[in-house]
């Protein structure tokens, strides 16, 4: 997408807050959840993905990325043994996704793989509360004239509309509800993977996508505004930066520009650590860079994990 | 003689200048000459002896492990390729030949204290298995019979729900076999669609709801498909062609494994029986390793757990191996080898377990001149998606080699069971025929632990 999350905001009628919703961050706040002692396996975790992982000397970013995901999903899921509720969850890689929906009189969809998915027994509950659904009535989406919205979207003629992420599950699925999307960007060259902008435009359609299809298969297909808003979450890293989003569908009447929006809240840029040293780096024998990680925040493994958490506690 | 002449004379004349306290031993005299030793260089076999012994000198005292396993592969010679997972008839006789172990049918008898108490209660204290399936009402009717479940610690933990671990496991395959709707299996890649999604699903599950149980679990690290590596002389043999022609020579082995998963612990888990037990007979084969048919090539010697050296999880927990469509049961069954089809089980859980506890023993120091000081112990599951066989290793000695292994009393064990089904079908949304057995035996090698935890 051309403009970012600014074009994947008019697209789906959404308003953005940045950082994250205050449910979320109370989550972070809270000692109760014991994120020092995770700080250390935390650590060990980066440092298996980025240094260990491999016969080589380094591995590269198809590797480490994954991995990474892995250890960090690994550790996620240990806390269940102090949350029993986490085991409601099941893990779904490589869903297809497909949404379709008219924004002023032109049809849009969202197609494709979209990453992984994790989905859960129980919904979330809305982050935002009924003030705040209401005021975003005032607000006005940006556009940015001269450049149509649709810029850069690719036109295809579709003959079915299809909506469901029914077309990813069968009917009867015990963990219906889509929690959290996450997108690894993981290829070795640079010019492969999206930049930062890009991912989160990306991360917004089809946590937007998710939440429309799950809305309508709950309540209907006519447009009218949601009385219970459906939350649908998103990661999405390189190996070493997080974009956090919190995604809230308020309506499904996306015809008109104005009335209810839905809601995003957004943090982005969050790195884990500054660099990963694989070898010393040693000029004119004096080791310059120790091997090991270093510039370490453990500040976003807690926004990783307060989003994991979020909906069970 | 004039060297000894020379000595005798400068004694007394050190007796005579000196006062020597009475106690203190006579200053030693150094050697006029140097040692007479057998010669570095030389083309013969005193010389090789000498350049051995320079050798296992140089790796007793490399200053850190990586320089230990840097030494020990840096030789590259052809070397046979040891493949886990093997059409081969009858390798696992062939691989306990390799790598000294005794097979060991049923699973080691585990002390009463370490078992987990589940809802239906155990019958026997040391019995290897569950009980049998169906036997007990499960769920609330076993409360009765929880009062037979042994050991005082048993009391303080709450009993495991197997209806709650069945739902777990049963969500697992019905996710990945009914509700998620996936594109048709590439050509022979039928185990990539269905049975490994299920394996990865099920033991991150399991693992995350027993790690409450098991803290050993909680400080574990889970790695998906990695690579395993291990290298290591036995026997000897004559060089048949080339330019080294008649030399005697050690017979190289390397395993190249990528189980499909595994667990890392930071603590190794406890031994099973005394280093030194003797627990059956090691199979002897006088032919060649070729005759298995087993292929020499010459690449990098690799030793490698998962990871490197560095990480503290340097001990093994358990391997979850996926067999390859090449080696279903069907194709086994249509050409008429069906006793072959254990064969497979056996012979990739002895060779894969082989592999990974001989490189955590490297990890730590010990190599075939170093025999080691403690067992290690490592499980395995070896599945193909619906019939699952469990292995227990334990690591005794590294010292497999010609010279090392004449005095060597210690055996290498395996245990292993026979593969049995988890499920019968699964139609419609529902899972027929659940084992209970098969899905209790799993959890028991989850929450095997070290006695202090």
């Amino acid at each position: 997408l051309f403009a970012g999350v600014r074009q994947a905001q008019w697209l789906t009628k959404t308003k953005l807050v940045e950082g994250l919703p205050p449910a979320v961050q109370g989550i972070v706040d809270n000692p109760a959840h014991g994120f020092q002692e995770l700080e250390e396996r935390v650590k060990h975790a980066v440092s298996h993905a980025r240094l260990w992982d491999t016969t080589e000397v380094a591995p590269r970013r198809e590797q480490f990325c994954p991995v990474l995901f892995e250890n960090l999903m690994h550790i996620c899921r240990l806390m269940a043994g102090k949350y029993p509720s986490l085991s409601k969850r099941m893990l779904a890689r490589n869903c297809r996704i497909a949404a379709t929906w008219e924004r002023e009189s032109i049809l849009l969809q969202v197609r494709g793989l979209s990453g992984i998915l994790m989905n859960s027994m129980t919904q979330i509950p809305p982050v935002a509360s009924k003030e705040e659904i209401l005021a975003t009535k005032e607000h006005v989406l940006e556009t940015f004239y001269p450049i149509a919205p649709t810029i850069d979207l690719q036109e295809v003629n579709v003959y079915k509309e299809l909506n469901d992420t029914g077309q990813c599950f069968a009917d009867g699925y015990p963990y219906s509800h889509p929690h959290t999307l996450f997108f690894l960007e993981s290829a070795n060259v640079r010019t492969d993977r999206f930049r930062p902008e890009q991912l989160r435009a990306k991360m917004l359609m089809f946590a937007f996508g998710n939440a429309l299809a799950k809305a309508k298969a709950l309540h209907g297909n006519d447009p009218k505004v949601l009385e219970q808003p459906v939350v649908v979450q998103s990661i999405g890293t390189d190996g070493q930066l997080f974009q956090f989003m919190v995604f809230q569908l308020n309506t499904t009447d996306l015809v008109s520009n104005d009335g209810v929006k839905n809601l995003v809240w957004i943090d982005a840029d969050q790195n884990l650590y500054e660099k990963a040293q694989c070898v010393p780096e040693i000029k004119k024998r004096v080791v310059t860079k120790p091997a090991g990680i270093s510039g370490f925040q453990p500040d976003t493994f807690k926004k990783f994990l307060a989003l994991y958490l979020h909906g069970t506690v | 003689m004039a060297a000894l002449g020379a000595r005798w004379l400068l004694r007394p004349g050190r007796r005579w200048f000196s006062e020597t306290v009475p106690g203190t031993p006579p200053p030693s005299v150094s050697p006029l000459y140097p040692p007479v030793v057998a010669s570095i260089t030389a083309k013969s076999k005193s010389a090789k002896l000498r350049r051995l012994q320079r050798f296992k000198q140089r790796v007793h005292s490399a200053a850190t492990v990586e320089e230990k396993l840097r030494l020990y592969g840096k030789l590259q010679r052809p070397k046979y390729t040891v493949y886990p997972q093997t059409f081969a008839l009858n390798a696992d006789r062939w691989y306990r030949s390799f790598t000294k172990t005794v097979l060991v049918p049923g699973m080691p008898p585990r002390a009463a204290a370490g078992k987990p108490p589940v809802a239906p209660a155990e019958t026997t204290p040391k019995a290897g298995r569950a009980p049998e399936p169906g036997a007990e009402a499960l769920g609330a009717a076993g409360a009765p019979e929880a009062a037979k479940t042994p050991g005082p610690a048993a009391g303080a933990m709450p009993y495991l729900d197997i209806g709650e671990l069945r739902s777990l496991a049963c969500d697992a395959l019905l996710q990945e076999s009914f509700y998620q709707k996936k594109k048709r299996p590439f050509l022979y890649r039928d185990q990539d669609h269905t049975p490994g999604p299920f394996l990865t699903q099920l033991v991150s599950t399991l693992a995350a709801f027993l790690s409450g149980r098991n803290p050993l679990l909680a400080a574990s690290s889970l790695d998906l498909n990695p690579e395993v590596n291990y290298y290591w002389h036995h026997g000897e043999e004559v060089v048949v062609h080339g330019h080294r022609k008649g030399r005697v020579d050690p017979v190289r082995f390397q395993i190249n494994d990528n189980p499909h998963l595994q667990i890392r612990v930071p603590k190794q888990l406890p031994e099973v029986v005394p280093l030194e037990s003797d627990l059956g007979d090691v199979p002897v084969i006088d032919h060649k390793p070729s005759k298995l048919p087993l292929f020499k090539k010459q690449y990098e010697n690799k030793v490698f757990t998962g990871s490197k050296v560095a990480d503290p999880c340097c001990y093994g927990h358990t391997q979850f191996h996926l067999l390859p469509d090449k080696l279903k049961r069907e194709r086994f069954i249509r050409e008429r080898l069906e006793d072959q089809i254990e064969v497979v089980y056996r012979s990739n859980g002895i060779a894969s377990l082989f592999a990974w506890t001989a490189a955590q023993a490297m990890y730590q120091g010990f190599w075939s001149e170093a025999d080691v000081t403690r067992p290690f112990v490592s499980q395995a599951v070896v599945t193909d998606g619906k019939y699952f066989a469990f292995f227990c290793y334990q690591l005794n000695t590294l010292a497999l080699t010609a010279e090392t292994i004449k005095n060597n009393p210690r055996k290498n064990i395996c245990w292993g069971t026979d593969s049995k089904p988890l499920y019968d079908v699964v139609e419609d949304g529902n899972v027929k025929g659940f084992n209970d057995e098969v899905l209790l035996q799993l959890v028991r090698f989850l929450l095997n632990r070290p006695k202090e935890l």
